[in-house]
């Protein structure tokens, strides 16, 4: 792991009272630095909104996306149970009989991981969420790698949470929130990009992000323009749009 | 029960009181009893509810006068918590209209609804992603944040409120609940990927796919969870001519 990069990276996660900030991208900055960085194959993380409902907020692909999911339409899971209780959860052979979860412990390894790690996302006594780390080979993660990880996540935290007037409180619960609804126009945005180029979610999830990444834009806002039709689907892929469709 | 979250038992609860409310009024549940219940039950001075149909907020209900002068307001100059909670897709909490950060922010409308006698105006919108159905408005006359359990019960009447107006725009019987375990199937990602798909596959916006979506789910006693799952795995397309293709 390069020193350089990681300093980068606490860098840009304490950089949050900015006023373009924002909560998903930050998230996905988050999860998209520790599979970078550490060694774990992919990461989710889930936030609690003001419902009390923890909502699936970012992952590194869409298997992971519904691994989340599974966990809290399971009500099991080591993101749950590190969200509910503040404390790292780890689980270093998901195939083994037995175990904590086990349903969660059979769709995990049915989508080919083997390990996971859970941190909370915690500042004192508040929890806001929790952060899914997986690998695919058995075992302990390295005392290192968890020890930056929780620091990242900490880092993170602190950004979220931290000292914020009471004005600035109630900004970051409009932006929690908003994040929410933006999570839902990525959706719809992901199944129009599928269906009119023939791919899958996760391909058209790159797409979206790819496009955001390369014109310095928002995700949720690449999204909105994509539905609006401000930006075309053939734009996304930086392709002219073909003569004949192939439909 | 297990698998049930805070924000399931909260929305149950607020359900449970507009059924009360429809029960001793003898009405059936509408926006405007959502409305009132909410007025009842929060510790808030009025609800006013505004739908956005025409790409103009239009005021489908107010307890008191002061929420139909806000709404008013709104309309007259152009901005307002309600705008930017119609804009932005996330809730907008002005606990203080009489504070420095409101009367920056709406320098238009802060001053105006002071003066109708307003002190806090909190906006909860009524959207699913890119569709923007409408706004929930709960005002108070002295300034104040809302507690954060008056907000989770706010929230889930704005849920409530947004079931009921999703539903009468697929054309369903209004506040017809799918199957109780289902819970808001918004939580579920793959009914958006799906309302992207069929607007794609049928050149219509995301309100018309949402609404087709949802209609057929209930036509063919399908959760709509499942009929999504269908859709994003291209087991089922949506024909322009009316006819699904399975």
């Amino acid at each position: 792991m390069s020193d350089e990069r990681l300093l980068e990276t606490f860098v840009e996660l304490a950089d949050t009272l900015v006023d373009d900030f924002d909560v998903i991208d930050f998230l996905h900055l988050l999860v998209a630095r520790c599979v970078a960085l550490l060694e774990v194959d992919a990461a989710g993380l889930l936030l609690t909104d003001q419902r009390g409902q923890l909502q699936v907020m970012a992952s590194s692909s869409e298997q992971v996306r519904l691994l989340e999911l599974f966990q809290l339409q399971n009500d099991q899971g080591p993101c749950l149970d590190a969200f509910a209780t503040g404390i790292r959860v780890s689980h270093t052979d998901l195939g083994a009989a037995g175990g904590r979860w086990p349903r969660f412990a059979v769709a995990a390894t049915e989508a080919g991981f083997a390990a996971v790690d859970a941190l909370p996302m915690r500042l004192r006594s508040e929890v806001i969420g929790a952060l899914n780390l997986f690998r695919t080979g058995r075992g302990a993660l390295s005392v290192t790698a968890l020890r930056t990880a929780q620091a990242l996540v900490d880092v993170a935290t602190i950004g979220l949470l931290q000292e914020r007037s009471i004005r600035q409180r109630e900004i970051l619960t409009e932006q929690l929130q908003g994040a929410l609804n933006s999570r839902v126009v990525i959706e719809q945005a992901k199944g129009l990009v599928a269906e009119r180029l023939g791919i899958d979610m996760e391909g058209a999830f790159a797409a979206l992000r790819g496009y955001a990444r390369s014109h310095n834009l928002k995700l949720g806002e690449v999204a909105g323009a994509v539905i609006a039709g401000r930006t075309s689907t053939y734009d996304l892929l930086g392709a002219p749009a073909p003569t004949d469709r192939a439909q | 029960m297990t698998g049930y979250g805070d924000s399931d038992t909260r929305l149950a609860q607020v359900r449970v009181w507009v059924r009360e409310r429809a029960v001793s009024l003898g009405v059936p549940v509408s926006v405007r009893l959502i409305c009132e219940t909410a007025g009842a039950r929060l510790s808030v001075s009025g609800v006013a509810l505004t739908v956005d149909t025409s790409g103009w907020p239009e005021l489908r209900c107010s307890t008191d006068a002061l929420g139909e002068r806000l709404a008013e307001l709104h309309v007259t100059v152009g901005e307002g918590p309600c705008v930017d909670a119609q804009r932005t897709g996330g809730p907008v909490l002005a606990g203080d209209l009489d504070g420095p950060a409101s009367q920056r922010r709406w320098p238009a409308f802060a001053p105006l609804a002071v003066e109708a006698g307003a002190g806090a105006l909190f906006a909860l919108p009524l959207v699913v992603g890119t569709i923007r159905v409408g706004v929930l408005a709960l005002h108070r006359v002295v300034a104040g944040q809302l507690p954060p359990a008056i907000l989770a019960d706010s929230l889930a009447f704005a849920d409530l409120a947004l079931r009921l107006l999703v539903d009468e725009q697929a054309g369903m019987p209004s506040g017809s609940d799918e199957p109780a375990r289902e819970g808001w199937p918004l939580y579920s990602p793959q009914v958006h990927q799906a309302t992207g798909m069929i607007s794609a596959q049928l050149d219509v916006g995301m309100d018309e796919a949402f609404a087709r979506l949802r209609a057929r789910a209930f036509a063919d006693r399908k959760r709509l969870a499942e009929l999504a799952a269908d859709v994003v795995a291209r087991r089922l397309r949506f024909d322009p001519t009316g006819e699904e293709a399975s």
